[in-house]
């Protein structure tokens, strides 16, 4: 997010999902869509197989969505700054690029040249380990596109290099000119019905709503006046994962968990439980018993979706109105009221009757949802930011004839390998994902008999070669052991994945992944590095 | 043969929902036809073609089966009255295939057969296809019934002129909302039913569909390249009038535990695979061979007719192209 931000002036999907159906390329990069976005997908397979649109998929992993694809980009992981700068590299060499969108809407185009002219398609072939012509081919079908879509997710961020990734992909689009245009644009997949939305709203260290800085003292003014109170801090403050080291330091010594599951979601997550269990007061607000609130002091019970009403954000930017389908359990609250709760027993009196009385603030302070009201989505399947006033239609596609920060911004990126290189004692890169029948950690998906079905344990996927390598068949049970933690697992032998590479996922925390992988962050985002980290592998 | 005047249905409805729950064809809150119970003055005169067919009254999205309380364990079953207004003339087909299915080899699924039972079934013959993705005639079935009904009303404009089919439907129709039929309405029904089956365009090739498969033309290869965009969200199963698998599962209760069951889907991985870890159905190709090989083959076998009505509804619900109607047509080409 905080990448696109930079080069756009907004971090979030430049396209709504209905415009995927006239996109004409589609350049999926770090995205399991079938699996993870499967209704995203769906328009994407329907465009592929109904209306012959070109598919490219540059993932390591022959993802279930490589199987319809026009070119299948099987990079090495991480090296998705070096084949998007030489994708970059070609298109310029071929004249490919869009000379007036680059002149008329961007800056910084000289910096890029010097940058990408480094990167010929020899050195990317050795470092993608890609061929050449499908390099060559690649640039051809996206560059060559009028409306052409670069889709990214995970894969994309989820590495000490992500911001870095995004940033390429924005630059890839922008020296087409394939941005600011009906199903033309850079959309990033969000994984939840509302991490857009908790995002807009501010449930970020370093923003109020809309993305107002705490740094700006207009924008604290503001709130302080609407909120009645002075003094509102102008310092940014720590992401998750600094709050896990924070904890681990002393530094914090209470910690509020909404809805989070940290105990099993952090990477190297022995140490997260080791400084979670130095917190003097941990409190967890969620609508089960998660290993979180295991270790909690306080546990406030939550209500599920379905027994609130209120608005959800999702990955397009939409806002919808969501009612309420069942009546709470006794001694549960919707979220919202718990805060209040806090709040007024805190000192601060929340006093909000309702949703809609919530959003009427956030209307008012919140100039991307200044129209966004519930009278309008009452009668609606939704709006899309920004829509700043009541007579605003919303934003199905961004950047038009303008980018949100007025011109594009080329920031040219070099290659940054993973944090942790495979050795002689940890030959294998480990990488980690999900599988589309459960979510994250599991609290919700494994208590479903039927998801619990689908996917009942978390498994090893493993190269046929190196499989018989290691002596091992469909289901032996193996050690995997980074320098963090061991795990394990049963292996599944698939060609899917690459050799010397690994999978599985984080939904099991009795087989939890997150002891092996690496707490090494990205500089900007703060986002660790999921996707790869150095294991062992060993028969048991 | 009688007729009532279209005006007159919500009173008779709701005259008939004294005696037993009357469920209709109506737009819910989120937009979508389905059976909905017949509340105050909610009876919509569009009948249509519902998203979801009549199956989710006799046999439920979730329902609970057993009861265990102690050392007490008892049989859970609903043998409440019902009445279903609207059903469309595939949907009655459906149900009498469902009838057969549940009853086969002197088995008999308590839960369905007690609601089954108790439901009584005003169809609606369709004098023109409700949606584009109908194609009965083609499946080898009628827009308009010959039995399996206990009234079945033709529309006339402002009447609809109406059929007994039982002893149940020939007392509905004392029903006071209900007047004499005229000569020419029952020469009307002769030429509604004409217009039905001239004005279904929609034809896919289920005979030679059918044909096709039972003399194995088509191969594996075909059906994980199809597979290759199911995104296995079993849509497909669950708005199909005549798919009635199901999981079982248990879930504590106040007391003890209860033993519940819910819609399943052959397009799922677990649905097949054993204990052991072993799935004779291991691939999405596989399981989608299944699901379409159960309806054109292993159904004309089993029962002498396909498992499929030609509602359309998988065509209409399958987020990726493969409906029914595309599947059958891809088997033509082979």
């Amino acid at each position: 997010m905080a990448g696109l931000a930079a080069s756009f002036g907004s971090g979030a999907m430049t396209n709504s999902i209905q415009e995927f159906k006239e996109a004409e390329v589609f350049f999926v990069i770090g995205s399991n869509t079938m699996e993870q976005h499967p209704l995203i997908a769906s328009k994407i397979i329907q465009t592929v197989t109904q209306k012959d649109a070109k598919l490219i998929v540059a993932d390591p992993r022959r993802i279930r969505l490589a199987g319809l694809a026009t070119l299948h980009l099987a990079h090495r992981i991480g090296t998705d700054v070096p084949l998007l700068n030489g994708l970059m590299h070609i298109i310029l060499q071929e004249g490919w690029e869009d000379k007036e969108f680059i002149k008329e809407r961007t800056e910084n185009f000289e910096g890029l040249k010097t940058v990408v002219a480094e990167y010929t398609p020899d050195r990317v072939s050795e470092i993608t380990g890609i061929d050449k012509d499908s390099l060559h081919k690649a640039a051809r079908i996206y560059a060559s596109a009028k409306r052409a879509m670069i889709i990214y997710a995970m894969g994309i961020t989820q590495h000490i290099s992500g911001t870095d990734n995004v940033k390429s992909c924005a630059n890839l689009a922008m020296l087409t000119g394939h941005v600011g245009f009906p199903s033309t644009g850079v959309n990033p997949l969000r994984g939840q019905n509302n991490v857009q939305g908790a995002c807009d709203m501010g449930a970020l260290p370093n923003v109020y709503s809309g993305y107002q800085p705490v740094t700006d003292s207009n924008v604290r003014e503001k709130f302080e006046k609407e909120w009645g109170v002075t003094g509102l801090s102008n310092k940014a403050g720590l992401t998750v994962t600094e709050m896990i080291d924070a904890a681990e330091s002393g530094k914090i010594k209470a910690l509020y968990v909404m809805g989070e599951n940290p105990l099993v979601s952090e990477p190297d997550v022995r140490h997260a439980a080791r400084a979670l269990r130095k917190i003097d007061f941990l409190v967890v607000q969620d609508i089960f018993q998660t290993e979180t609130a295991d270790l909690a002091h306080v546990i406030l019970p939550a209500v599920s979706f379905a027994e609130e009403m209120g608005t959800f954000t999702n990955t397009e930017r939409r806002v919808q109105l969501s009612g309420q389908a069942l009546r709470p359990l006794e001694g549960t609250l919707p979220d919202w009221k718990i805060i209040c709760e806090i709040s007024s027993r805190a000192g601060y009196p929340m006093k909000y009757s309702s949703p809609k009385e919530i959003l009427e603030e956030i209307n008012r302070v919140t100039p991307s949802y200044g129209g966004i009201t519930y009278d309008r989505l009452k009668d609606s399947w939704g709006l899309f930011w920004p829509c700043p006033d009541a007579d605003h239609p919303g934003t199905p596609f961004l950047h038009k004839d303008r980018f949100s920060r007025g011109l594009g911004l080329f920031e040219p990126r070099e290659y940054i390998p993973p944090a942790e290189p495979v050795d002689e004692e940890y030959p294998f890169i480990l990488t980690t994902g999900r599988v589309a029948p459960q979510f994250h950690t599991g609290t919700m998906s494994r208590k479903i008999p039927v998801l619990e079905r689908e996917a009942p344990k978390a498994v090893l996927e493993i190269n046929p070669k190196d499989a018989r390598r290691l002596k091992v068949r469909e289901g032996s049970m193996v050690a995997v052991e980074s320098r963090r933690g061991e795990v394990h697992l049963p292996v599944m032998i698939t060609p899917n994945i690459q050799e010397g590479v690994v999978f599985s996922t984080f939904h099991y925390p009795e087989h939890n992944v997150n002891e092996l992988t690496i707490g090494a962050l990205d500089p900007v985002a703060k986002i660790p590095e999921f996707k790869s980290c150095a294991v062992s592998i060993r028969r048991i | 043969m009688k007729r009532i005047k279209k005006d007159r249905i919500l009173p008779f409805l709701k005259e008939m929902n004294k005696t037993q729950k009357v469920f209709s064809p109506q737009v819910s809150d989120n937009k979508d036809l389905m059976f909905i119970p017949l509340g105050d003055g909610t009876y919509d005169e569009n009948i249509g073609k519902t998203t979801i067919s009549p199956k989710i009254v006799l046999f439920p999205q979730t329902e609970e089966i057993i009861s265990f309380r102690g050392n007490s364990i008892s049989k859970i079953t609903d043998s409440s009255k019902t009445l279903l207004f609207g059903v469309r003339p595939c949907e009655v087909k459906a149900i009498q295939f469902t009838d057969r299915f549940m009853t086969r080899d002197g088995l008999t699924d308590p839960n369905y057969m007690s609601r089954r039972e108790g439901m009584t079934i005003i169809a609606v013959a369709c004098h023109e296809p409700p949606s584009d993705t109908c194609f009965c005639i083609d499946a080898g079935r009628m827009p308009y019934l010959e039995n399996g009904y206990d009234v079945q009303l033709f529309d006339s404009g402002a009447y609809y002129i109406a059929i007994p089919g039982s002893d149940r439907g020939e007392k509905i129709l004392e029903d006071k909302n209900f007047e004499a039929a005229s000569r020419e309405d029952e020469v009307g029904v002769e030429g509604l039913k004409d217009g039905a089956l001239r004005s279904q365009k929609n034809k896919p090739g289920v005979k030679d569909a059918i044909k096709r498969m039972a003399e194995d033309r088509v191969d594996e290869a075909f059906w994980e390249r199809l597979a290759d965009r199911c995104i296995n969200c079993g849509g497909c199963v669950y708005v199909c009038p005549t798919c009635t698998c199901f999981n079982v599962y248990d879930v504590p209760s106040r007391d003890g535990y209860i033993r519940c069951r819910s819609w399943d889907a052959c397009l799922h991985a677990g649905f097949t695979r054993e204990t052991s870890g072993h799935n004779p159905r291991p691939t999405q190709g596989a399981r989608l061979a299944r699901r379409h090989e159960h309806k054109l083959k292993f159904d004309v076998i089993n029962f002498g007719e396909s498992g499929c009505v030609g509602c359309g509804r998988c065509s209409d619900a399958c987020p990726v192209g493969l409906g029914a109607i595309e599947i059958i047509k891809e088997v033509n080409r082979v």
